[in-house]
């Protein structure tokens, strides 16, 4: 089976030959291709084969065109620092403060920033690989998007002292995300949305509700309009907004390892297929092939009968440097367990 | 303490848990009209409220804005009574602590929380703000005389820079006299071990048990 006849089958309750796996591969596809980071956010033919290559490489079931979260907000005006060879990260937001919020405009993914890089290379990708595998792209959700715009400690005092300008930021940075979102369908791609603001790490179920929820609702509207599923990731723990995250009507939650597949199994596993939870750091990033077999054992013991479905995934985007042969190890131990997805207790 | 000012007391505290910078502003100067050891103020009210905000934090009852603008009501209510402290007063310093952000990450709301919880604690804290690069905290903590060097980073792409902090030092023999303790989203214990930190938190209230702990071995360590 190919990735999108195995997800094809996940669907529509069909037997596969083995669950789904996704290594959230990021800028470890430059490493693949021997290139530094930066020319892969940079140029779109490097970026388009850094992540076709890595497919080919690991053949796991989702390409993800991604770099940082940081696309969107930086074609809004927030500056960002992008080191020769290390993840790009923000220098500084968009606006001073909130009193600046009026002269945000949403971005244009034909000219702003380097959307249109990342737009060609999404595009190079579909054409390369788009019959066998899906081709996705990181849309950061509107509360993350604002946070970088305004800055995340500001953003979250004006949650609680100015939660208009706060709605405001979102509506904003919404628009943004609906038009990135368009665009990358246009270009025959599906968008997979990032939301790690929103985590019970960072702020409450209340907030979830008044910042996140209408506008993933409408960005999820929007995505299933136009015929293509979704998924929501968000980082931290998330446990308290489960069940909020599967309002908003996403197809797939994609969970951190510091939350439990057991858990979310049962609190949402009838509504929504689940997406997790292997420690990218711990186990990817600094164990071996052995951890990493464990922690995909358990990660199917514990969600394997997920009524919606498992998709085997890393709880994080893996960090730059994590070692080929523990990607390598995860596709194979999900080969290993094959179909139907069950794990005896005592084979871990 | 007369009761009246024991409720006074009180009342701050809860003003600080409460969000509410105005009142904890009025308290604290209340308790100048009374006459009442800004000291006491400051402790049992101002700093008590913050741990109990740090608590309702660690219960997942307060979040991440609750919890600064909790940090912003108490210190409006240090700015009142801290110019009214008797000289020599403020003498509850248990150690230095240089704090920052690894260079590469400007993530600094975790870092701004440590640096809160251990203001509150009675640690000075020096903030060199975030991307701050390896050296950088090296020469700081050196000029400060700090006890500790506090890393934080959110992102599993700056964790390198966190080992060559510790690599710096060992470079300089200033191991035995600066400890270094991390922490971070991506950060865990055994990623500590790995890198030879002395110690890893969780969260800001963490971080302070390792802080004082940290200084307490220390002490113990150099005394006869």
């Amino acid at each position: 089976m190919n990735p999108l006849q195995r997800f094809a089958a996940l669907s529509e309750g069909r037997p596969l030959d083995r669950l789904p796996c996704v290594p959230i591969v990021g800028n470890t596809a430059a490493r693949v291709i021997g290139v530094r980071t930066s020319q892969i956010r940079g140029v779109a033919d490097l970026l388009a084969r850094a992540h076709a290559e890595a497919y080919r490489l690991f053949r796991y079931d989702v390409i993800r065109v991604f770099t940082d979260l940081y696309v969107q907000a930086e074609a809004m005006g927030a500056k960002v620092r992008v080191p020769e060879d290390e993840t790009a990260y923000l220098h500084e937001p968009a606006i001073g403060s909130s009193s600046e919020v009026d002269r945000l405009t949403p971005a244009d993914p034909g000219k702003d920033g380097c959307l249109p890089i990342h737009l060609e290379a999404v595009s190079r990708v579909v054409d390369d690989l788009g019959g066998e595998v899906a081709v996705t792209a990181a849309v950061t959700g509107p509360f993350t998007t604002s946070s970088f715009l305004v800055g995340a400690e500001t953003l979250a005092r004006l949650a609680l002292r100015e939660p208009a300008v706060v709605r405001r930021l979102c509506e904003i940075s919404l628009e943004t995300a609906l038009r990135w979102t368009d665009a990358i369908i246009d270009a025959g791609a599906s968008p997979s949305i990032t939301e790690p603001m929103l985590s019970s790490t960072v702020v409450s179920p209340r907030q979830f509700l008044d910042f996140g929820l209408p506008y993933l609702k409408r960005l999820v509207g929007h995505i299933h309009e136009r015929r293509k599923s979704v998924t929501l990731h968000i980082c931290g723990k998330t446990r308290p907004v489960w069940s909020l995250m599967t309002d908003t009507g996403a197809d797939c939650l994609s969970i951190d390892n510091e939350a439990s597949l057991v858990e979310a199994k049962a609190a949402v596993g009838e509504r929504v297929r689940l997406m997790g939870n292997v420690p990218p750091v711990a186990v990817m990033f600094e164990g071996n092939s052995l951890q990493v077999r464990q922690a995909v054992r358990a990660c199917v013991r514990e969600a394997g009968d997920n009524p919606r479905g498992l998709v085997v995934a890393t709880g994080c985007s893996l960090p730059t440097e994590t070692p080929f042969e523990n990607i390598d190890a995860m596709v194979r131990a999900v080969d290993e367990i094959g179909w139907p997805p069950r794990v005896a207790e005592v084979a871990a | 303490m007369s009761q009246e000012a024991v409720s006074l007391i009180s009342r701050l505290s809860d003003a600080v848990v409460a969000m509410d910078e105005s009142e904890t502003i009025r308290l604290a100067q209340e308790v100048l009209v009374q006459g009442i050891d800004p000291g006491q103020g400051i402790e049992a009210g101002l700093v008590d409220g913050m741990r109990r905000a740090g608590d309702l934090f660690e219960r997942e009852e307060y979040f991440i804005p609750e919890l600064l603008i909790c940090s912003d009501a108490m210190y409006a209510g240090l700015r009142v009574l801290q110019p009214h402290l008797p000289r020599g007063a403020i003498e509850r310093k248990k150690g230095i602590v240089v704090l920052g952000v690894v260079e590469g990450d400007t993530h600094d709301i975790g870092k701004n929380l440590v640096k809160v919880m251990l203001e509150t604690a009675g640690f000075e804290v020096v903030d060199l703000g975030r991307d701050v690069p390896p050296a950088v905290f090296v020469e700081r903590a050196t000029s400060a005389g700090a006890h500790l060097i506090g890393l934080s980073t959110l992102m599993t792409t700056t964790m390198g820079a966190m080992a060559e902090v510790i690599r710096l030092l060992d470079e300089k023999q200033a191991r035995a006299r600066i400890k270094v303790m991390v922490g971070g989203g991506p950060v865990s214990q055994q990623f500590a071990n790995r890198i030879g930190a002395d110690g890893y938190a969780a969260n800001a209230s963490g971080a302070v048990t390792v802080a004082t702990r940290l200084r307490k071995a220390s002490l113990e360590s150099v005394a006869p």
